[in-house]
């Protein structure tokens, strides 16, 4: 059976990559310690195959066909589009790992979940960012996981948790021995291309890490629910770190570190998951 | 409420050679995509306060950084625009970029 080795969360926010060259010192530092830090520990537990859960920014889906949740079940998946990550992420392309993807799937119709799903998909910044700043080498096969959160109406907080546990459930009853760690991107608050771009709604980040680290499901779902129709649009992406919560047994997480960094837009938060036995 | 087209221009336009055709002739470029003339005329005069309704906010920063208008012009641009939904939560709460 899989084993869930690890669950974390990192920001991704694209100004890391755009402007990495001309970073003022502490911004640079600041970034380069919470990837560092998860990196290191993702990396010490060993995964088989790494589950990344991130926002599609406009890259794989347009308004013809917008899903709300997509899983990734091909063998192969294409690297980032963006020109400002190209430059610094050379990976044309990036392995995938059809048999959890497909057993995702299939977990997923077995419970009345029915997610699109992918057998190629390119991995935007979403994914590839936090890669390439953690120093993930080699990076494992990839089952990615995309949410709509860039265009209403979005899956609810509830049903994020819902679908964490469903990932749980998958990885648990898949029948190979592999060591499966979860990543999910993104958040915290950031505003795009809306008015108030560029600040920061530290009070939104607060009240998201409290409800992480307490743990209780009912009291995130519930909150978040709210509190994100109040703040900026980057802001939806904490579904990713919804996902991750129940994905490691709703126990809380340990934040690794949070900053306010106006430079690059984003309330920019890193955190490992206490993973439930 | 959305206008699919602008969405779609937008969203065609993180394609090089579309961005780069677009840069050389935009009206030519606008043609292939049957929005208002309101809509059209809003693109050529970089009227980002008519816009702003219509479109997606990621797609409008894709389009604005794609077409070469700093951050700070943008971010001007947007929050000039009068009876716009605010960042929320008031900017004394909120740290500054």
């Amino acid at each position: 059976m899989a084993n869930l080795v690890g669950v974390y969360a990192a920001s991704h926010g694209p100004m890391i990559a755009r402007e990495w060259d001309s970073l003022t010192p502490p911004t640079r530092a600041s970034v380069e310690e919470g990837f560092g830090q998860v990196g290191k520990r993702l990396m010490a537990s060993r995964p088989d195959v790494l589950v990344i859960v991130s926002p599609d920014h406009w890259v794989n889906f347009f308004l013809n066909n917008f899903p709300a949740f997509c899983v990734g079940v091909g063998a192969e998946h294409d690297g980032p589009p963006e020109p400002f990550l190209k430059k610094h992420f050379h990976h044309p392309t990036l392995a995938g790992h059809p048999g959890l993807g497909q057993h995702l799937m299939n977990t997923a119709i077995d419970r009345d979940f029915d997610p699109s799903m992918s057998h190629r998909l390119t991995l935007d910044h979403g994914f590839c960012l936090p890669l390439w700043r953690m120093g993930i080498d080699p990076i494992p096969p990839i089952v990615p996981i995309v949410i709509n959160e860039v265009d209403d109406p979005m899956p609810t907080m509830r049903r994020c948790l819902a679908f964490g546990a469903l990932l749980k459930e998958a990885i648990a009853s898949y029948p190979e021995n592999l060591r499966v760690a979860v990543l999910a991107t993104g958040g915290l608050s950031h505003f795009i291309g809306e008015p108030g771009m560029g600040q920061i709604d530290e009070k939104f980040d607060r009240t998201c890490i409290s409800l992480f680290e307490r743990g209780d499901p009912a009291a995130l779902a519930s909150t978040l629910e709210q509190e994100v129709r109040h703040t900026g649009n980057g802001g939806h992406e904490v579904r990713n770190w919804v996902v991750a919560h129940a994905t490691a047994g709703n126990k809380g997480f340990e934040l690794i570190s949070y900053a306010a960094l106006e430079e690059i837009y984003v309330g920019c938060a890193f955190a490992e998951w206490r993973v439930a036995a | 409420m959305r206008d699919y087209w602008l969405n779609k221009l937008f969203f065609d336009i993180q394609q090089s050679p579309v961005a780069a055709e677009y840069k050389k002739d935009r009206e030519a470029v606008l043609a292939r995509y049957p929005m208002s003339a309101e809509l059209r005329q809003a693109l050529l005069a970089d009227d980002i306060e008519t816009i702003v309704p219509h479109v997606n906010a990621y797609l409008l920063r894709f389009y604005y950084a794609i077409v070469g208008m700093k951050d700070a012009e943008f971010i001007r641009r947007l929050n000039e625009i009068p009876d716009a939904p605010l960042a929320p939560k008031g900017k004394e709460e909120m740290s500054h970029g």
